[in-house]
């Protein structure tokens, strides 16, 4: 028995078990329902990642805790009552213990019985994907590990997920499950952006790491892996690629009935997707080669540059300076390697005779345009408006049948007495008054075709060939507790055409 | 040594790339290693206004070096940028130094090269500062007031800043007003880290570090040579204190 040969690989191992963690500190929590009843914690961390992945399968970036509280709610409120806001607390828990709210990376130390030391294994299993700054609302998305621990639990490792998902791929498309394999596609999709994203990660962590040797070995032997993976993937892409078109032609030339439209439909889409993906895959093979040139690079640096093996900066620059302490300005010393160098603007007084600008500099010129109404929601609210000044008008038109003038007062009192009484508690009332008394005249509607009184545009129709006039009076109408009115005469005078 | 004044003008060009946005990109990197006569000189010339210059992937950067330096950022035109207008140095001293420590909750491991976090609250960030602020407390209050190059600022001034600012605000919803709370003050400094590229925001009062800063602590600050820099320059603001309070001694004898 080779007792060294027994250990090999003893960090990916354990990472392995660690990656279970979070599950074990999720059984150590009891949270209990309204009802007393025992919440099955682990249970909602696992919903909670099979939830995120789900988001990311459909490129939803929008998800949070409170979206993530309203699906476990729709999940599983057939068992618990949890309040609103107890569900939302809840998820925000079983969140936090996947990404940790003091920003530490979730780790796990143990002894690696390889190298016989005590070592250190991290993991980020959620980041945050965007932030809403109105809500002052964080989304997150499943990171690196997240993803590996959602494959953990389905048997099989993300390093092999895009193969194995190309295998199942093309025996589904052999069955003609075409709908399953959409979703197979659009997994496949997640595994390239993740891959993506390790290969982003790799080139910043080459420009700053690979200081010796033995760490140039270490990423180039990575490199390679990764290199090979991809270009292995990228031929099996190819003949699913072929596959898929095969398919296609079959079905076409086959289905001579046209029958079969849905699944022509469905393996249409499947072979504009799959190409998507390949050609997503496609860039990754670049990206890697271009990455082995870099690394090649930065190891060519490294002959010139020399690393310390062990550099703490809360120790060795922080808490030196206070634990001393040492004179202030040597602080500033310390952050000017931050900070970029000044930028003198210079200004000569011989550009006076240089060319001069003559046009004034405007930010923009905005009144080129009318004022438009700018949204959709704009739209209908404006809409509304009119609709209820033509209702408000008609009435109007309706009680100033027999007389020409009248005055608010009147009027007022003429609803109060009607069935429209309600009107008077809303604020569209007066606001259709004041509006009238600050369009007043108002002529018939070819003579004064304004943009802005829009929404007095069924009032005109209304109006036909008269003319409305409104004249303020002294006298306060206060007709309901909230609003106030300066009372106004109203007058409608009928225009004779023939005098025109 | 004679140079070709074409070689002395692309060497200057790559220079003013260099001091007008602190990187040069893939075409100056492969200029800079291959022309011997263009590396002797823009070395030259960043020496000469106290910078470095590290190679990144393929990037040039040009670092200010560790010390005070007239070429650096000038305090004057930090503080008129970034603070409010009634702001003094001693302000902008503990802008630093909060700085500083935020910088060390990221690299405060020695297994690791890599930050030990993905990110950091700001109240975190407000408990680290407070823990340094009192550890300097521990002091005598008569050094702390002495150790100083002028007599305008000094540590003591520093926590005198920091325990002033009221944490009886600190529980109002949005602290990026004029409440001067120690949170409004470090969302000024992370205002003036994001604007220099250094943190970014992520939502949630979260803040981490930015590719930007991860190269400089993990390429400059961790590279043998300009780390022994680094040090020397602390060892020597530690012996000049000494023989500052040598001085002292013999005067008052």
């Amino acid at each position: 028995m080779d007792i060294y040969e027994l250990t090999t690989g003893y960090r990916e191992r354990f990472t392995r078990i660690a990656l279970f963690e979070p599950f074990h500190e999720l059984k150590r929590k009891t949270m209990r329902d309204e009802t007393n009843k025992k919440i099955d914690v682990v249970g909602m961390g696992l919903l909670c990642l099979l939830y995120f992945f789900e988001q990311k399968l459909g490129r939803n970036t929008k998800a949070g805790v409170r979206e993530l509280a309203i699906f476990l709610e729709m999940k599983t409120d057939a068992v618990y009552s949890l309040s609103p806001s107890k569900w939302e607390s809840l998820s925000r828990d079983v969140l936090q213990v996947f990404r940790p709210a003091t920003g530490k990376r979730y780790s796990v130390t143990y002894m690696d019985w390889e190298s016989g030391q005590e070592e250190l294994v991290s993991f980020s299993f959620f980041k945050a994907n965007t932030f809403d700054v109105k809500t002052n609302t964080q989304y997150y998305t499943l990171d690196d590990d997240g993803l590996e621990l959602v494959f953990a639990t389905k048997e099989f490792y993300s390093e092999f997920q895009l193969s194995i998902n190309q295998l199942l791929l093309r025996k589904q498309l052999e069955k003609g499950e075409f709908k399953d394999a959409l979703r197979r596609i659009n997994e496949m999709r997640i595994d390239v952006e993740s891959l993506e994203e390790r290969i982003l990660q790799l080139t910043h962590e080459l420009k700053r790491n690979i200081t010796s040797e033995e760490t140039f070995q270490r990423y180039s032997l990575l490199i390679e892996d990764i290199l090979l993976r991809l270009s292995m993937e990228h031929e099996e892409f190819e003949a699913l690629q072929e596959f898929v078109n095969e398919t296609k032609e079959r079905l076409y030339y086959k289905d001579h009935t046209k029958k079969e439209n849905e699944a022509y439909a469905l393996i249409l889409q499947i072979s504009t997707r799959l190409e998507e993906v390949h050609h997503q895959h496609a860039d990754l093979l670049h990206a890697c080669t271009e990455l082995k040139m870099s690394a090649l690079q930065a190891a060519q640096e490294a002959l010139y540059f020399v690393g310390i093996d062990s550099f703490n900066f809360d120790q060795d620059i922080t808490s030196s300076i206070i634990s001393t302490p040492l004179v202030l300005e040597s602080i500033k010393g310390l952050v000017s390697p931050f900070l970029s160098l000044e930028q003198t603007k210079l200004w000569s007084p011989l550009t006076l005779f240089a060319n001069q600008q003559i046009r004034e500099i405007r930010e923009e010129d905005k009144t080129t345009d009318f004022l438009e109404v700018e949204s959709k929601e704009e739209q209908e609210y404006a809409m509304l408006i009119r609709n209820q000044y033509t209702i408000l008008f008609s009435l109007l038109l309706e009680y100033m049948e027999e007389e020409n003038i009248i005055t608010l007062d009147e009027f007022i009192l003429y609803i109060q007495h009607s069935s429209h009484i309600a009107m008077l508690d809303a604020r569209i009332f007066y606001d259709f008054f004041l509006l009238l008394h600050h369009r007043s005249p108002i002529l018939r509607n070819e003579e004064e075709p304004s943009e802005e009184t829009h929404v007095l545009d069924g009032v005109r129709r209304l109006l036909e060939n008269r003319e409305l006039e409104v004249v303020e009076r002294k006298n306060i109408l206060v007709p309901n507790k909230r609003y106030s009115i300066q009372n106004m005469e109203i007058q409608i005078k009928e225009i004779d055409d023939d005098v025109i | 040594m004679l140079y070709e004044a074409e070689t002395v003008r692309r060497a200057f060009e790559m220079f003013q790339v260099l001091t007008s946005t602190g990187k040069a990109g893939k075409a100056h990197y492969h200029l800079y290693l291959a022309d011997d006569a263009i590396r002797g000189l823009i070395n030259e010339f960043v020496k000469s206004v106290d910078c470095d210059l590290v190679t990144v992937g393929q990037e040039l950067l040009l670092i200010p070096t560790v010390g005070d330096s007239p070429f650096h950022v000038s305090n004057e035109y930090l503080r008129k940028t970034y603070l409010k207008s009634g702001a003094s140095n001693a302000d902008l001293y503990l802008l630093y130094f909060t700085t500083l420590v935020l910088f060390g909750e990221f690299y405060n491991s020695y297994l690791s090269q890599e930050p030990t976090r993905d990110f950091i609250q700001i109240s975190d960030w407000v408990v680290a500062v407070q823990q340094r602020i009192a550890t300097l407390k521990e002091h005598d209050k008569e050094d702390l007031k002495s150790l100083s190059v002028e007599f305008s600022y000094n540590w003591q001034m520093i926590i005198d800043k920091w325990d002033s600012m009221d944490d009886l605000k600190e529980q109002a919803k949005k602290q990026s007003g004029n409440t001067i709370s120690r949170l409004s003050f470090l969302d000024t400094v992370q205002r003036f880290l994001v604007d220099q590229e250094l943190v970014q925001e992520i939502g949630n009062n979260e803040i981490t570090l930015t590719e930007k800063t991860k190269t400089i602590i993990q390429r400059y600050f961790m590279d043998l040579d300009y780390n022994r820099g680094i040090l020397e320059f602390l060892y020597r603001m530690e012996a000049g204190k000494k023989e500052d309070a040598c001085d002292a001694d013999n005067l008052e004898n």
